[in-house]
């Protein structure tokens, strides 16, 4: 070829970038949804193996509804994961909080509502103590989060002095709302439909909204706002197959409370100034602050909102449970991580985010609960909580490293 | 052969060890046939054939995001190609890295600072043994001394990679490679970040290894060094190879013409420099006596409507005069006044390391530092203005691809420098610190950077460039110093010096 030919095929070459050339990303869409896909199967051989035993909607919610500390301290974890943080108390502080919300109640009878602010106080101030030592005192995130774990979990143990504790004839009782049968942390009492239904709508509207955004540019825009709500109504539709109406009715305000601060949690995150400076900062701390973002301040920022998420979470958990023993929430760091993690691989390519969070964490749970169904010992649910941890991780860094 | 020798550097000296440097084998023919790569749904090369016969010397060019350093990372095997051949003499091949007798010397050398120039050099090879465990330092230290008079370094073996300059630890990379028995080497923009002297002194032992008989490969966008150095040019244009030709038939217009694809608007540029000259020249930032990292007292003041550019060599203390300007790094003496109101904004030295965020979108990347501009109430963002603004800015410095959603760490190099310009144009501040703008670009982003540039100072701004590339200082700059030593030298008018009088001063 000569040089001559060359001039025009430059000229010609200016706009005719392959990114113009249109199309969904099918290899994109896979890879985002391959995980997502796997648990789908999963719970279809469940489906066929055990039935409605597996099927049944309340058992599944049963399931989410205990596991929404979890599920919460999932969320936790991802706030500090996407700082670039790995925040390894925050299991310790829900136990801390259990054993408050509970004994500052039944042993020491302070109004409830001081009890509330009490333990949010000490999820603050505990996070505020990692961020301290991780950002002002640069300790290692691991050694600094394992020993401040320590301390809280120490805390739990000196208050109660290593025991249980547990309502008692003679002393003061957990409001009535709070805990027990018909109150926040019992399954029984349902969160208003209305409420659910709002959001799932909201949902839909958002899931509109991005498809049309996806618009391959050899689309024109009516036909894809209309094939957009035809894949959106489509999804509703297979939802309501489902039975999606059973699974709203069967929501209880754990639950629910678990859903509106996950909303929050997403706002803040995904569409607020902080949520952005947090994602630079996890991402590349010196580019961050060479383009005006100051690191220190927002992994300080997230360390305490981590805390006071790790608070809600014993709150829950002593709602649900009316007791606090030690240790409770000991064993909720592995699903917590995993479900934060399974977070970059559902519906997403590699970011953390909270509805796969909450996702992960719930497939998580019910990938177990399925073995306990169908006879397997619950002694293994932590053992199926580690692979499939490993499992999804290194699912996602494969996948991102073809990407990449 | 003499251990000293290649510590005393007179020049016949060299010659010698030149002449008795011995020759290489030819390499084998490298055939490339319908080779193909796409990332997700955008196709960075659609179908590339290409012959490279041992011993030449190719100069492969091509505008950012053409698709050089894909082919170069196909090639090495960091990325698997989405479909075509590879063949290596004959013979199929996946990819040719991994082999000791074809060399890639990528932007990152993948020297370890704290070890000798000897140790790196060996890094990755059997040590050479005297018995059992032992290493046989004497006779790997000859070996050292021998790879580096073959390329032209006198240096001591023993001196540590940290002590080098970017261009010797280019040469090391080099050396190391052909020590490890390499005919072929790959060269990947290795000049784009050098300083002109050292960038001369990689030409020229690349010049020598290729005489010695080697395959050289060299991706650069800096035309002089293209004509220069090799015997056959391939351009690289949107994934496809364009132009295939002899060095010799082409000069410096014709090359231009080809990298060239929008036409210079002359006239327009004219106006710029009329307007910048009519804009009231109120001082936005000063500098006084002001000390920290390597700045020890320099004094500096930046007006409204001028470029003022700074240059010097790597640890002159050049970038850390960026920072304190900017304020990323904090005064130790002296005083930095910013007029009342004056913002600045930063395009960072390292773009590789310190400019953008890799796994997020390019809209996060571009609106990073100017977020406010779309705060709503509740300190949400009002999503919809900051995608329209971040297209807006996407056509303005045309990057590619043009999705808002693409992920910043799949852009190529030039295109990732756009969007850390872009993130700066869209902090409208007063002042703009500009480091090494055009690093990397390809002949027509950089005109358009500097017709940008050119912009923002008839606007009103001060721009301050701080580069090694002389070509910028001439470009768009009123006045140039130089920084020696952590001291800033005389200001120079731009239109009274010339590259060879500002060589002298550094």
């Amino acid at each position: 070829m000569s040089t001559t030919e060359a001039a025009p095929a430059a000229d010609s070459g200016v706009k005719s970038g392959s990114s113009l050339r249109g199309g969904i990303d099918v290899y994109k869409l896979l890879g985002a949804s391959i995980t997502f896909i796997a648990f789908l199967v999963v719970f279809l051989i469940y489906t066929i193996w055990l039935g409605g035993k597996f099927t049944s909607t309340d058992a599944r919610a049963l399931d989410i509804h205990q596991n929404t500390p979890v599920l919460l301290l999932g969320l936790a974890v991802l706030v500090t994961l996407i700082a670039g943080q790995f925040d390894l108390s925050v299991a310790s502080m829900a136990t801390l909080s259990a054993f408050l919300v509970v004994g500052l109640k039944l042993n020491q009878d302070w109004p409830f509502a001081l009890v509330l602010i009490a333990c949010f106080a000490v999820g603050v101030a505990g996070g505020a103590l990692n961020g301290f030592l991780v950002v002002k005192l640069r300790v290692n995130t691991f050694i600094a989060t394992l020993g401040t774990g320590g301390v809280f979990l120490g805390f739990s143990a000196v208050y109660s002095k290593g025991t249980q504790i547990v309502a008692g004839a003679g002393q003061a009782e957990l409001p009535s709302w709070f805990s027990g049968a018909n109150s926040l942390g019992s399954l029984g009492e349902k969160f208003p439909a209305v409420l659910v239904w709002i959001g799932l709508a909201a949902a839909a509207v958002m899931v509109f909204l991005t498809l049309r955004r996806m618009r391959p540019a050899a689309t024109e825009p009516r036909r894809w706002d209309l094939i957009s709500a035809a894949i959106v109504v489509v999804i509703a539709a297979i939802l309501f197959v489902l039975g999606l109406s059973d699974w709203v009715n069967a929501i209880s305000w754990t639950i629910g409370v678990l859903l509106i601060v996950a909303l929050a949690v997403w706002l803040l995150l995904d569409y607020t100034t902080f949520g952005r400076y947090l994602r630079a900062t996890g991402s590349n701390a010196q580019a961050a602050t060479l383009a005006g973002v100051n690191p220190g301040k927002e992994t300080f920022k997230a360390f305490v909102l981590g805390g006071v998420l790790a608070a809600l979470a014993g709150i829950i958990l002593g709602a649900n449970q009316g007791t606090a023993s030690p240790g409770a929430a000991t064993s909720f760091l592995l699903p917590a991580f995993a479900a934060a993690f399974l977070s970059t691989v559902i519906l997403s390519t590699g970011r953390f985010h909270v509805w796969g969070t909450l996702i992960g964490g719930t497939f998580l749970v019910w990938v177990s609960q399925g073995l306990i169904v169908g006879g397997v010992p619950f002694t293994w649910t932590e053992v199926v909580n580690g692979l499939v941890l490993i499992l999804a991780v290194a699912f996602s860094s494969v996948f991102k490293r073809r990407m990449t | 052969m003499d251990a000293t020798r290649g510590t005393t550097g007179s020049g016949p000296g060299r010659r010698e060890v030149a002449d008795g440097s011995p020759g290489i084998e030819p390499a084998k023919d490298i055939v490339i046939a319908g080779l193909r790569k796409s990332f997700g749904s955008n196709e960075v090369l659609v179908g590339i054939d290409l012959t490279i016969r041992g011993g030449d010397f190719v100069g492969l060019m091509g505008p950012n995001g053409a698709g050089k350093s894909t082919l170069i990372k196909i090639l090495d095997g960091v990325y698997d190609r989405s479909s075509g051949e590879i063949q290596y003499g004959g013979e199929k091949v996946s990819k040719l890295g991994e082999r000791p007798e074809v060399g890639f010397i990528h932007q990152d050398l993948g020297l370890v600072d704290e070890l000798s120039i000897s140790d790196n050099l060996r890094l990755g090879q059997e040590p050479m043994r005297r018995f059992g465990p032992f290493v046989d330092r004497g006779r790997e230290r000859e070996a050292a001394v021998r790879a580096l008079n073959n390329i032209g370094l006198e240096l001591p073996v023993e001196t540590l990679i940290g002590a080098l300059s970017p261009g010797e630890k280019t040469l090391v990379a080099i050396a190391r490679v052909l020590e490890r028995g390499a005919r072929v080497i790959f060269v990947d923009e290795a000049t784009s970040t050098l300083p002109p002297a050292d960038s001369h002194r990689l030409i020229e032992a690349l010049k020598r290894t290729a005489a010695r008989g080697a395959t050289v490969i060299m991706v650069s966008h800096k035309l002089s060094e293209i004509l220069d150095a090799t015997n056959r040019v391939v351009l690289l244009l949107d994934g496809k190879i364009v132009a295939d030709s002899p060095a010799a038939s082409l000069d410096r217009g014709a090359l231009v013409e080809m990298l060239v694809t929008r036409e210079k608007e002359e006239v327009e540029s004219e106006d710029l420099t009329n307007a910048r000259a009519a804009v009231e020249g109120k001082e936005l930032l000063r500098l006084e006596q002001v000390k920290g990292g390597h700045i020890d007292g320099v004094d500096l003041t930046l007006k409204g409507g001028e470029v003022v550019g700074l240059t010097g060599l790597p640890g002159s203390g050049l970038h850390d005069l960026a920072h304190l300007a900017h304020g990323t790094m904090k005064a130790r003496g002296g005083k930095v006044v910013r007029a009342a109101g004056v913002t600045s904004a930063l395009v960072p030295p390292h773009r590789e390391t310190q400019g953008g965020f890799l796994e997020q979108s390019t809209l996060e990347n571009l609106t990073i530092s100017s977020l406010s501009r779309w705060r709503a109430p509740w300190r949400l963002l009002r999503g919809g203005a900051e995608r329209r603004d971040t297209n807006e800015m996407i056509e303005r410095l045309n990057i590619t691809p043009g999705d808002p959603g693409a992920v910043f760490g799949t852009l190529s190099g030039g295109n990732k420098q756009k969007v850390v310009f872009g993130r700066t144009l869209l902090c409208a501040p007063q002042v703009y610190v500009l480091c090494e703008p055009t690093r990397g670009v390809d002949v027509g982003t950089r005109m358009e950077i500097y017709k940008l540039i050119e912009e923002l100072a008839a606007g009103g701004a001060g721009v301050l460039v701080v580069t090694s590339d002389s070509e910028d200082l001439f470009a768009v700059c009123n006045r140039i110093a130089v920084v020696v030593d952590g001291r800033l030298g005389a200001f120079l008018e731009a239109e009274e010096t010339n590259p060879q009088e500002l060589e002298a001063f550094i």
